[in-house]
């Protein structure tokens, strides 16, 4: 079968759409947006999604966090003795965090302490972490020393729970590629920890479980808050799974923008839907009238909803990688980072979901050529006198 | 008989039947046209001149009676068959030309069979030659509503014989047109004639119906046909 | 104006060139990601070693509140702040999705109301 009547069918199309540029085009720029922001929202959750699960999955097998009247509460260090004695149970170790609010700057900085932890040969830590014979010493993240124009060797103070000021000099900076986790960290060692927040003796944040076998976890955790209900045991699974819904069509960010891009598609497509206009019948009666077949009529209007459709996907798509991949969602920061002063730079890897993409193309390309060729075919069968007598 | 490439019989056609606003357009009307004539339908405004042309060139479907062309009985068939009948035998040049504005005049004479395998080369080439034939060759390139009036009647009627129609149909075509042009497209469909087309006018104009190489003229009235002249021999008698 | 139609790339020849084009740069950002991805795992062992020794839990979406911090280990308080039922007041909020709180678990035995025919108490 010769393609050279789908060719000339189709520089007819084309022809035509062009004869109607400022509209055609003003539909391809609607349509373009929609499926950028759509795409890049799709693209900024899968991948973030993917980031999380990947590395997450180095997180604590289980956390015990204490509760009182709903409120997250110290835990007693004590605990650590009865939790060890649960079957399965292999090591459990107290965690020292908390939160640090530099009202220089007004931004939020996260403090951890962790002197028996090290990092060797680590790229993406330039110096060192605190060591146990280390005092006020720190490692900050990329956020915190750009916030404060910090560098290695220089001295940043922070002041205790009572009042006092102490210094501490800065002995690592981590790399901008760890911004997404350790932007707005501060690690000091235990000591100075408790000697800066004025933590009670035999408190701890929360405590860290290790277990035997990993499949055992929520067993465990099930014992831990048998015999100690104002407990909250915490599984990797669960800290995965919250990244999971962090994204999810549940998300203010996701909602709005999905909302907003499939309503400007609606109405396009309504728009479509609610048959050609007088122009558009005449010029069908005309083509009929003149020999074209409905088929050729139907193809033509085929062809019209692929070049708009089609055009403006690959264009949204190819928008939308560019958006999130080389611009880190920079349309997204002001929705993304609120009030945030430290703000990590999206460098996300670019996992792509093909078929979320499918997905995309399913609910948008394919309802806009059967919007643009189911009102033709009323007008296609009907006899030409009766379309240009209009 | 096997001459006739046209016969209507006892056509009737309404539109919007059974609605309010229903118009009796063609009412009862019998016609024969043989191969190579020249016939004209003749008649003031609201006569049913358009609507029996229409049906004659299978545009729309007669809502009683028969339309032979070519001896197929074309009534009933369904659209797709009539679009087939439609580009294979008939060349139309409608009143108001429905030429396709922002298209070239070369590429609105190649839309006919522009949905068909031809080469757009080859096509290309015979729009040019039948302009070239009209006079149009240096008007080939241009947009169409830059023309004049008379190119474009001229453009019309290169369209209407891209696919080498067997008959023509031209409907008013000298209502924007002044004696000169109306001179001249008569002259065009008379050559035509001469290469054995068959010619089918509908007009009002006496510049068009009283050539003598007229045929048979039609004399329209309320839709019904109330006489028949006929010049040179021919299969229709004088009727009414 | 003369149009000059036809007599250099036919339409259709174009639109598929565009196409092709289009088609091409998304292949050619799909071969990126790929090589991306593959220097991505060196990079990922790094940031995997930093989560497993300094124990971390959530990414840095943002700074501004302590629940959008720490999602995952955010309790039901936080976000509600001042009293029981305020309304959202840090804009990450309303982007970042609370966690599942299932896991907590609270328990609700039922039991059937019973009138005691002698002392009309009830059990």
């Amino acid at each position: 079968m010769s393609l050279e009547r789908h060719r000339n069918i189709l520089d007819y199309t084309l022809q035509a759409l062009l004869r109607r540029k400022f509209k055609n085009i003003g539909i391809i720029i609607v349509f373009t947006s929609m499926i950028s922001i759509l795409g890049s929202i799709i693209f900024l959750s899968y991948s973030f999604k993917r980031e999380a699960t990947l590395i997450l999955n180095a997180s604590p097998e289980l956390i015990v966090q204490r509760v009182m009247a709903g409120r997250h509460d110290l835990i007693q260090i004590s605990l650590m003795k009865d939790i060890l004695e649960i079957p399965g149970v292999r090591k459990v170790e107290p965690r020292f965090w908390g939160y640090y609010y530099d009202s220089l700057i007004k931004a939020n900085y996260t403090l951890i302490a962790a002197d028996e932890a090290v990092l060797r040969d680590n790229r993406l830590l330039k110096g060192h972490l605190p060591e146990p014979q280390e005092k006020n010493v720190t490692a900050i993240g990329k956020g915190v020393a750009d916030a404060r124009l910090l560098d290695l060797g220089d001295m940043f103070s922070l002041q205790s729970a009572d009042g006092r000021w102490i210094e501490f000099k800065v002995i690592g900076i981590f790399e901008s590629e760890s911004d997404l986790l350790t932007s707005d960290l501060i690690i000091i060692s235990t000591r100075d920890f408790k000697s800066l927040a004025k933590l009670p003796d035999g408190m701890a944040t929360d405590l860290l479980v290790s277990v035997r076998n990993k499949v055992e976890a929520p067993t465990i955790a099930k014992k831990i808050k048998e015999r100690f209900p104002d407990t909250r045991p915490l599984l990797r699974d669960e800290i995965i799974r919250t990244y999971d819904a962090v994204f999810g069509w549940r998300s203010g960010l996701i909602l709005i923008c999905f909302i907003g891009a499939l309503t400007a598609f609606i109405i396009l497509a309504w728009d479509k839907a609610m048959g050609l206009s007088a122009e558009e019948k005449k010029e069908i009666g005309i083509l009929k009238a003149i020999g074209w077949e409905t088929s050729d009529v139907l193809e033509m209007k085929f062809w019209e909803g692929i070049i708009v459709s089609l055009t403006s996907f690959l264009t949204g798509i190819i928008l939308a990688y560019l958006h999130v991949f080389f611009l880190g969602a920079s349309l997204f920061a002001p929705a993304l980072k609120g009030w945030s002063i430290i703000y990590p730079s999206f460098r996300l890897a670019p996992f792509i979901n093909p078929y979320q993409i499918a997905t995309l193309l399913a609910i948008t390309v394919v309802p806009y050529i059967a919007s643009t060729i189911i009102p033709s075919w009323k007008v296609s069968i009907t006899d030409p006198d009766e379309l240009m007598r209009g | 008989m096997s001459d006739e490439i046209i016969i209507t019989e006892n056509i009737t056609k309404y539109y919007n039947r059974g609605k309010p606003n229903e118009v009796l357009a063609v009412n009862d009307v019998t016609i024969r046209i043989r191969r190579g004539d020249i016939a004209v339908l003749m008649g003031p405004s609201g006569s049913g001149k358009t609507t029996l042309l229409s049906l004659i060139g299978c545009m729309s479907r007669p809502t009683s009676g028969r339309v032979m062309v070519e001896g197929k009985d074309v009534s009933r068939l369904p659209e797709r068959f009539l679009t087939t009948i439609r580009r294979k035998t008939f060349g139309f040049i409608f009143q108001l030309l429905h030429l396709v504005s922002g298209v070239s005049v070369c590429e609105n004479v190649m839309l006919p069979l522009c949905p068909t395998d031809t080469k757009p080369s080859k096509l290309r080439k015979r729009a040019e030659e039948l302009l070239e034939s009209l006079g149009m060759s240096g008007r080939k390139d241009f947009p169409v509503q830059e023309i004049s009036g008379g190119e474009q009647q001229r453009t019309a009627i290169a369209r209407a014989l891209i696919n080498d129609p067997d008959i023509i149909i031209a409907d008013e075509p000298t209502a924007h047109l002044d004696t000169h042009l109306s001179g001249k497209f008569m002259t065009i469909m008379r050559g035509l004639q001469e290469k054995g087309k068959t010619i089918i006018i509908a007009t009002h104009d006496p510049l068009v119906y009283e050539k003598d190489y007229v045929h048979l003229i039609f004399e329209m009235r309320d839709g019904m046909v109330k006489h028949i002249t006929q010049r040179n021999d021919s299969l229709n008698k004088k009727v009414l | 104006m003369k149009i000059k139609s036809f007599k250099y790339l036919r339409k259709s020849t174009l639109f598929f060139l565009f196409i092709v084009l289009n088609v091409a740069i998304v292949v050619v950002l799909l071969i990126k990601s790929g090589s991306i991805l593959s220097e991505h795992d060196n990079l990922r062992k790094d940031l995997e070693e930093i989560v497993r020794t300094l124990h971390l839990t959530d990414m840095v979406l943002s700074t501004d509140a302590r629940y959008t911090r720490h999602p995952t280990q955010s309790d039901l308080f936080s976000a509600f702040q001042d009293y029981p039922g305020s309304i959202e007041h840090f804009p990450t909020g309303s982007v970042i999705a609370p966690p599942d709180f299932t896991s907590i678990g609270t328990f609700i035995k039922v039991h059937k109301f019973q009138r005691s025919a002698t002392t009309g108490e009830h059990r």
